[in-house]
């Protein structure tokens, strides 16, 4: 299977050896098999998988190259990690995602009367899209004690910062990864380091099935 | 280092060795007091606690909890406030303007905000000595608010920077690149020149750019000045004559102490400042510690800090060179053209990976195969902050929560709102950074709002009945207690508050030298000048980033 993203070829791993040793023991922890699950139950997390796989689809990687998202957050909930702050009208972040989960469930219910798990890839795309657009149909006595936009957009940070700080998703992107000691030599009009690959675009387009590849602004974006 | 013991009474304890408070330590220690700074967090060792790595830095910021609330709720934590030695000083951008001399009177010469009991010219020294110890650099002649030059030359431009410079020239605005940022642009005694990696938010591991555990802690250390870190305060006490006498903090291992001082500076920043008050509120002082105004914890700022992207045909590679590298203060003034009092700037951002995803989660709405997509364009982005002016209000404040910490302390709660000024100047702000992308070549942009910089909440003010503290920062009811960090800003102007804060820290440093024991004898408040002390600075900063203790 060919490489993801416009530069083919493009690993920041190799570049490994040029870093320093601190940051290399944090960034090669994130391709270990990944801990079981302490924070979420089997059958939630069986859920969150699914709604994970939505939020950050990996359907287009190779399987051995999928970035272990799940196990990321229950970590981070079971340690009562957070980002220094909750919103006032959010309760606490794991109580957030148990809520969040069931809100889903019901909302699928509403909508196609079946289970989060056993809709189409299109349905599952319309029932997130209900809380991206503030306007879940159904689930009102959760929301009633939780902020939608709050929840989206926790669920979202979340979900992103576990695949961007990993190296694949830098390859994909073309990022540069860890530069210390070494540096940066080449900084204007985006032309790269020796060690770093020129782009090359192709055609890219969401699968035919899904609905999350048109971005659509959040209510009340102004540009 | 020194140990000075619990019961001896120290001259000074400092609370927070931030910004602020390593530079109030590095030149009490200097004239000679015997000092003690309690840091919440740790003591870094640079090279193996700091990574080159975005997800691998929380360790950096402020991550205990806090409620956030109000119309339009602020995110805290990493966009906000650090913890550790050096405090924001570790994580923060770098960049270095001063206020305008029209920031110190905004009531007078605007009718809005509040001026403050102090002027430029008040200040205008310590950013000279600040900008030198720092050091920062940037271009020869800076040629808004009051002009003048930079002692390191400025940095090379990185693809930001160049979008920034390309869009204003086009429009004819005025602009500044390479600084003004306090990162070395040479190398200066055993402190290295920036790499230009773009981590600087992570921690500058090369120890390029300026943060006060390099720049002044050392220096602080050598001169007898004692350091204890992961000692977070839990309360001030209030002793006889209406004087503070003592604080009680939590050790690393959560054991209670009772550190004894003279007199008690607060560093602790614009949200543990006043919650620390609260939290040491006595018979007396029922509403807080120092608090007699009913004003503690009122007219919290934080600065417009709307991130605006634009996508360009060529590639940017927006992650080299450090974030803060380029400027314009075109629009910092009250301009009677536009229906908004007082202004902002715009400024470089660089976001790594991580913060670009979620910002393109806000300002695009992206999730799903839409975020892989926008993504894998990270190197066609071009990011622009705003850095606007929001005006001081009242009801926009600190309380304290219901929720309590590890130490079972009340944790802050936020509120916070825009009001009507404030729209209309983000508003024309985010159009004027638009119209900069797009001229720049940009072929779609976008707006994610957002907000920079904690200042306010214990301001100062000519009288106790309008501020916490004095034009020196001593607390107006307790003469021997100080504040003396963000948190006493009345206003804030549009530059970033990080050189004014050190510089306010540096001037209320020759205050008490000036005073010398009658600080800790004497009631009388003077508001007597100080001579500047121009032999108080670090000599050269040492450690290549590793203070050596
Ligand atoms: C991502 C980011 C980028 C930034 N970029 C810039 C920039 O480019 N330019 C700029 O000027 N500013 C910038 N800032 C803001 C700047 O970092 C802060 O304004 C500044 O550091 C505040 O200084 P301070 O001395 O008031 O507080 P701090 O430097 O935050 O110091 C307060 C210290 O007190 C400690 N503390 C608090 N409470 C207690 C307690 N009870 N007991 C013991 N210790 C305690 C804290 O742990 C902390 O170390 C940035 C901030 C962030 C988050
Ligand atoms: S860009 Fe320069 S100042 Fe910023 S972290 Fe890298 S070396 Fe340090």
């Amino acid at each position: 299977m060919k490489q993801i993203g416009y530069y083919p070829g493009y690993s920041t791993l190799a570049q490994k050896d040029f870093w320093d040793d601190a940051t290399r023991a944090v960034v090669l922890k994130r391709l270990e098999p990944p801990a079981p699950l302490r924070f979420f139950g089997p059958g939630e997390a069986e859920r969150l998988e699914a709604v994970v796989n939505q939020i950050l689809p990996q359907d287009d990687r190779p399987a051995e190259r999928r970035i272990a998202i799940v196990p990321e957050l229950d970590k981070r909930l079971y340690e009562h990690r957070g980002p220094g702050y909750r919103y006032a009208d959010m309760p606490p972040d794991g109580e957030a995602y148990r809520m969040g989960l069931r809100a889903i469930e019901e909302i699928a219910q509403h909508l196609f009367g079946a289970e989060f798990l056993y809709l189409r890839n299109r349905e599952r795309d319309q029932v997130l899209f209900t809380l991206h657009d503030g306007e879940p149909p159904a689930a009102k006595a959760i929301f009633a004690r939780m902020s939608v936009k709050h929840f989206w957009l926790m669920l979202v940070n979340d979900v992103a910062e576990v695949y961007y700080a990993h190296p694949w998703a830098w390859d994909e992107i073309g990022f540069g990864g860890p530069a210390y000691p070494r540096g940066y030599m080449r900084l204007e009009r985006g032309e790269p380091e020796p060690w770093e690959k020129p782009e090359q675009r192709y055609e890219w387009a969401a699968p035919e099935d899904s609905l999350s590849g048109e971005c659509r602004p959040l209510p009340g974006s102004h540009l | 280092m020194k140990c000075y013991r619990e019961e001896e009474a120290v001259d000074y304890c400092i609370v927070g060795v931030g910004s602020a408070g390593a530079v109030l330590l590095q030149r009490l220690a200097r004239a000679g007091f015997k000092v003690v700074g309690l840091e919440a967090g740790p003591f870094w060792d640079t090279e193996r606690d700091w990574v080159s790595d975005e997800a691998g830095s929380h360790q950096l910021y402020w991550t205990d909890l806090r409620i956030t609330g109000g119309s339009d709720p602020i995110a805290l934590g990493e966009n906000n406030s650090g913890r550790g030695v050096g405090g924001g000083s570790v994580h923060w951008a770098a960049f270095v303007p001063r206020l305008h001399p029209s920031d110190f009177r905004t009531y007078t010469e605007d009718g809005v905000g509040c001026d403050w009991p102090i002027s430029y010219k008040d200040l205008k020294p310590y950013y000279e000595l600040i900008e030198r110890e720092m050091p920062a650099a940037g271009p020869a002649w800076f040629t808004w608010g009051d002009p003048h030059g930079y002692p390191y030359g400025p940095h090379p431009m990185g693809g930001v920077g160049d979008t920034l410079v390309r869009g204003c020239t086009k429009l004819g605005i005025r602009v500044c690149a390479g600084g003004p940022v306090a990162i070395l642009s040479g190398s200066r005694a055993d402190r290295p020149h920036c790499i230009y990696r773009g981590f600087c938010i992570q921690g500058c591991k090369v120890g390029a750019k300026q943060s006060t555990l390099i720049s002044h802690v050392p220096d602080a250390i050598a001169h007898g000045a004692e350091i204890r870190d992961r000692s977070m305060v839990a309360r001030i006490h209030l002793g006889p004559n209406r004087r503070v006498n003592a604080v009680t903090y939590f050790d690393r291992d959560g054991r209670e102490h009772v550190q004894r001082a003279r007199a008690i500076i607060v560093c602790g920043y614009a949200i543990e400042t006043p919650r620390l008050l609260f939290n040491s509120a006595c018979p007396g002082f029922e509403q807080g510690l120092a608090n007699s105004s009913g004003l503690l914890g009122h007219y919290l700022m934080v600065q417009a800090g709307n991130v605006v992207a634009g996508r360009f045909p060529d590639l940017v590679r927006l992650y080299k060179a450090p974030p803060a590298h380029a400027m314009t203060e075109e629009f910092y003034e009250t301009d009677p053209k536009r229906d908004f009092a007082r202004g902002f700037a715009v400024q470089t951002v660089g976001p790594l990976p991580i913060a670009f995803a979620k910002q393109m989660a806000k300002a695009k709405g992206a999730w799903g195969w839409g975020l892989r997509e926008v993504m894998m364009d990270y190197n066609h982005w071009s990011t622009l902050g705003v850095l606007g002016e929001i005006l001081p209000a009242y009801d926009n404040k600190i309380e304290l929560a219901e929720e309590k910490d590890d130490f079972g302390l009340p944790v802050a709660h936020v509120t916070f709102s825009l009001h009507e000024n404030d729209h209309k100047m983000i508003r024309f702000a985010v159009k004027k950074v638009e119209e900069i992308l797009l001229a720049a070549g940009a072929k779609e942009v976008v707006e994610e709002q957002r907000y920079a910089h904690l200042v306010g909440a214990a301001r100062m003010g000519t009288r106790p009945e309008n501020s916490i503290v004095d034009g020196f920062c001593r607390t107006h009811d307790i003469a021997n207690l100080f504040i003396c960090d963000g948190s006493v800003f009345p206003t804030q102007g549009s530059a970033n508050p990080g050189l004014t804060i050190q510089a306010l820290a540096a001037r209320t440093a020759d205050y008490l030298n000036q005073q010398g024991e009658a600080i800790f004898t004497s009631s009388h408040v003077s508001r007597e000048k100080p001579p500047v002390r121009r032999d108080l600075s670090p000599p050269v900063t040492f450690g290549s980033g590793v203070p050596r203790v």
